[in-house]
């Protein structure tokens, strides 16, 4: 199977530490890293970059945002993601202050704008690993 | 011989090949090719060369983990130098540091800057350029690109960012590749310069990559190969000006998005400010500088992050022409990787563009009277930088 020929699965040579992250994922919960001293971080890190911690436990987030910036992707990596350009890819402030990057679906590209109010959702797109994106919510 | 003291390095040599479709030449038969260029403009013999920073030409084995080892088989004698420097795109031309700092403290005496691309090639280096974007865009930190990320959209956000935050218009991103372009068709090695001047509608009208950036936002994918040579100023006989490096930073600011508080902002300025303040020397004295420009926005961030203009001022300061040739501040000159060259470590070209002009041996291209250069090279999606200030003698 070479790069071009179906969309990229989370590496198997992940390091341990990140696996809870796509545990919970399969659970259908975004989780983020948050440290002794209740700092919150994201990807996960082996170490608090705010305090110097290297004890975290895991908490579920609130899966609310909004759309801190985006692109509408026209020439996609390959083939497998070719088939749906143009797609938004987001980077999203999430309601705990920290930052995820995703696709917005469930709306047409051209709705999608910054600081527009975004949610998870969540795609089982194996039997073993779950994806997350994010749809237009109603303002709280 | 060897000499084991302190003394004077300065920027002795400079090569570039021909740049686009190398693939059907060897690495190693344009790598040989590209350093003895580079060695001969110093006025130098491949006997000379006693240091290396970057890789030995590709090869089998230990090649690659061991590259001044394989350098000794291939010269014939054991080398005294090798190093890796670590600024992505700019990896080659950050070596410039401590390649003259080798020589200045009695390491060396002769080192060599190679980077090259050709041949069949795998990965983001292949030939298939379908594949090559494949492998480009898993360039991205972990996880990104499992959304279909490319590395024109880890460029599109900062850029959507920066006209949120600051007004930047699609227009200004177009003046930079317009400038460039013009500089590039004044370039005999260019690859795009052949194909003539474009305007800012051309740009805008050119196909959406990834939004706000077009096709001609965009860096090209090409092959090529350049050397820069760092030699003992007493192992010199040749008479030319002298570029010296009077002044050098490095800024290694963030490698996840998501931990990056502003997506404008990339400490840039570290490496910038330290360069200016080793040179004694303000921004305003520089005439002809060379940013890293995989995108357009990136020239203009680039100017904010190198102090060349308040941040979220990049737009407006591009208007006008302002980067061309006979503009305010004369920018990426041969067109950047945006018309010239994007081939391998790509900054190396951007110094040796820098070289000329103080040398004085731009032609079409020269900017009158050029003394002072500066260049701002990036690695990633402005992760890390290097900065450094040239001098003519």
């Amino acid at each position: 199977m070479g790069i071009l020929d179906e969309k990229f699965l989370p590496p198997d040579d992940m390091p341990e530490f990140h696996r809870p992250f796509w545990e919970a994922l399969k659970a259908h919960r975004l989780e983020a890293q948050e440290c002794e001293n209740g700092h919150l971080r994201f990807i996960p890190t082996e170490i608090c970059p705010r305090c110097g911690s290297q004890d975290w436990t895991w908490r579920r987030l609130s899966g609310r945002g909004s759309i801190y910036t985006f692109t509408v992707v026209h020439r996609a990596p390959t083939p497998a993601y070719q088939a749906d350009a143009p797609y938004v890819v987001a980077h999203v402030e999430l309601e705990e202050g920290i930052r995820v990057i995703g696709n917005v679906t469930g709306c047409e590209p051209g709705a999608v704008h910054i600081g527009m109010p975004v949610e998870v959702a969540f795609e089982d797109v194996s039997e073993r690993w779950t994806l997350y994106s994010f749809t237009p919510r109603e303002a709280a | 011989m060897a000499s084991f003291r302190r003394r004077k390095a300065v920027i002795a040599g400079v090569h570039m090949t021909e740049q686009g479709d190398l693939s059907g030449a060897s690495p190693q038969q344009v790598y040989w090719q590209v350093v003895k260029g580079a060695v001969a403009d110093a006025g130098l013999q491949l006997s000379d060369v006693d240091g290396l920073i970057g890789p030995a030409p590709e090869g089998l084995g230990l090649r690659g983990t061991l590259p001044g080892a394989a350098m000794a088989d291939l010269l014939g004698r054991p080398l005294r130098f090798q190093a890796y420097t670590s600024v992505g795109a700019a990896s080659t031309a950050a070596g410039i540091g401590p390649g003259i700092w080798a020589i200045e403290n009695g390491v060396a005496d002769v080192v060599i800057l190679p980077t090259v691309s050709a041949g069949k090639g795998s990965g983001y280096t292949s030939a298939d350029r379908g594949a090559a974007i494949a492998h480009m865009a898993k360039l991205g930190t972990p996880y990104e690109w499992l959304w279909g990320t490319t590395r024109v959209a880890d460029h599109a956000v900062i850029a959507q960012r920066h006209m949120h935050q600051y007004g930047t218009t699609s227009e200004q991103l177009a003046e930079v590749a317009v400038a460039q372009r013009h500089g590039a068709t004044l370039h005999p090695l260019s690859v795009m310069g052949r194909k003539g001047e474009i305007t800012v509608d051309d740009v805008l009208a050119s196909r959406m990559v990834a939004e706000p950036l077009h096709l001609l936002d965009s860096c090209i994918v090409n092959q090529g190969a350049g050397c820069i040579v760092v030699a003992a100023e007493d192992r010199l006989e040749r008479a030319r000006p002298r570029i010296r490096m009077i002044g050098y930073g490095q800024s290694h600011a963030y490698l996840d998005p998501n931990h990056l508080p502003d997506l404008t902002t990339f400490h840039g300025d570290v490496a910038s400010d330290t360069a200016f303040g080793v040179a004694g020397i303000g921004r305003d004295e520089i005439d002809v500088i060379s940013i890293s420009d995989h995108f357009t926005i990136n020239v203009i961030v680039g100017l904010e992050e190198a102090g060349f203009c308040k941040k979220g001022e990049g737009g407006p300061f591009v208007e006008g022409g302002a980067l061309r040739i006979d503009g305010r501040l004369p920018t990426n000159t041969a067109g950047g990787y945006l018309s010239c060259t994007h081939a391998a470590n790509s900054g190396t070209f951007g110094l040796i563009e820098l070289v000329e002009q103080l040398r004085g041996s731009a032609g079409a291209r020269q900017v009158t009277d050029a003394k002072l250069g500066y260049i701002h090279g990036v690695g990633g999606v402005f992760q890390s930088h290097f900065a450094a200030v040239l001098a003519r003698d």
